[in-house]
């Protein structure tokens, strides 16, 4: 090599050389945080099984303006009901709106806080409110507990609601089936 | 333990005495560094318990509400509503009344394809019956139906192509 040496350095100039290494590590910790987070966001729903139909017409619902009302069953081993989600007592436990559990003799302030949810929402062009109401509720429940429900949400002036249930080819004990 | 059971040691031998020399110098270590592939095995781990999702996809059917609020001041039906009368039957069975049909649907496939021969729908080229797609539905189910069947039911009145129906208050 007949470069000049450096007076400074005198073993030659400094080899500018990126170490990759720490990089990688950072980006690598980065991208599981993100998705352990979005994971979360996405999971924090009440355990049941959701009404299961025969050729569904199910489908996914896009709006991010939404509020699930879970009507929950009492607790259960996930195991033990795959194969019959009806062998459950068909009573609900209570209902849980926005991570917050109502008793089931207190329906009214579902009401409450949907009524609030719903006004607070913003509006489409002739003023109807954009929030999506879900309604979670187990396959098991008698429809005299959950119609309550119902009657609870449209007091809120709520004239529709969206009903879960699994999409096609995602059941319990249904072999799973990527969409 | 006696003597004569202790395997005699080897004779110091030339041979021997080659491999002693040969030992003088650093012996080369055999050690696997174990942080790096643990580190990365670590991850691989977490990435494949983060993306492994445990929920089973859930999806929707929209439907109407019942009309009033529990206290009796319900709005009067809309003329000619098609009336659905679900009933419990024992524990976990339903049966299913098509209202002014004698025919009565056992599940609710049979359910939907009475619906789609009641429907009068040009473009879907049914004329067999009466019911046009908007023409109201009112599904009424019994208290002690399982949601799961009234859930049913309303699929199968949407697979039918009727956009206009609502449930009633548990009886």
């Amino acid at each position: 090599m007949t470069m000049p040496k450096s007076q400074v350095y005198p073993r030659g100039p400094a080899r500018a050389e990126f170490n990759m290494t720490p990089l990688i590590d950072v980006t690598f910790l980065l991208i599981i945080f993100f998705m352990i987070i979005s994971n979360f966001i996405s999971e924090q729903s009440v355990e049941m099984i959701v009404p299961r139909l025969t050729e569904s017409t199910a489908r996914e619902l896009e709006s991010p303006r939404r509020v699930v009302v879970n009507v929950a069953p009492k607790p259960y081993n996930p195991g033990d009901r795959a194969d019959e989600p009806l062998a459950w007592p068909s009573q609900a436990h209570w209902v849980e709106v926005d991570a917050r559990r109502f008793d089931m003799s207190r329906l009214e302030e579902v009401t409450a806080v949907l009524d609030f949810a719903f006004k607070r929402a913003p509006r489409d062009g002739d003023g109807n409110s954009l929030l999506e109401v879900l309604l979670r509720a187990d396959a098991a429940l008698q429809y005299d507990q959950v119609a309550p429900v119902l009657t609870a949400i449209a007091g809120a002036g709520i004239d529709k609601v969206h009903m879960v249930s699994y999409l096609p080819g995602h059941g319990p004990n249904e072999q799973r089936t990527q969409p | 333990m006696n003597a004569a059971s202790v395997p005699a040691l080897p004779q110091a031998t030339t041979h021997h005495r080659v491999r002693r020399a040969a030992r003088t110098r650093p012996p080369l270590r055999m050690a696997l560094n174990l942080t790096s592939m643990i580190d990365v095995i670590f991850l691989l781990l977490i990435f494949f318990v983060v993306t492994a999702s445990f929920t089973l996809g859930e999806g929707i059917i929209t439907a109407k509400l019942p009309q009033g609020t529990g206290t009796g001041q319900s709005s009067d039906p809309p003329s000619l509503p098609l009336n659905i009368i679900v009933s419990a039957a024992g524990q976990h069975a339903y049966r299913l009344e098509l209202e002014g049909y004698a025919a009565t649907p056992m599940d609710f496939r049979q359910l939907h394809d009475q619906l789609v021969a009641i429907q009068y729908d040009e473009s879907r080229n049914r004329t067999t019956g009466t019911h046009k797609p908007d023409d109201p539905v009112v599904i009424t189910p019994a208290g002690a139906v399982r949601w799961q069947h009234v859930v049913d039911v309303i699929n199968a009145v949407v697979r039918a192509r009727y956009t206009n129906f609502a449930l009633t208050q548990a009886q």
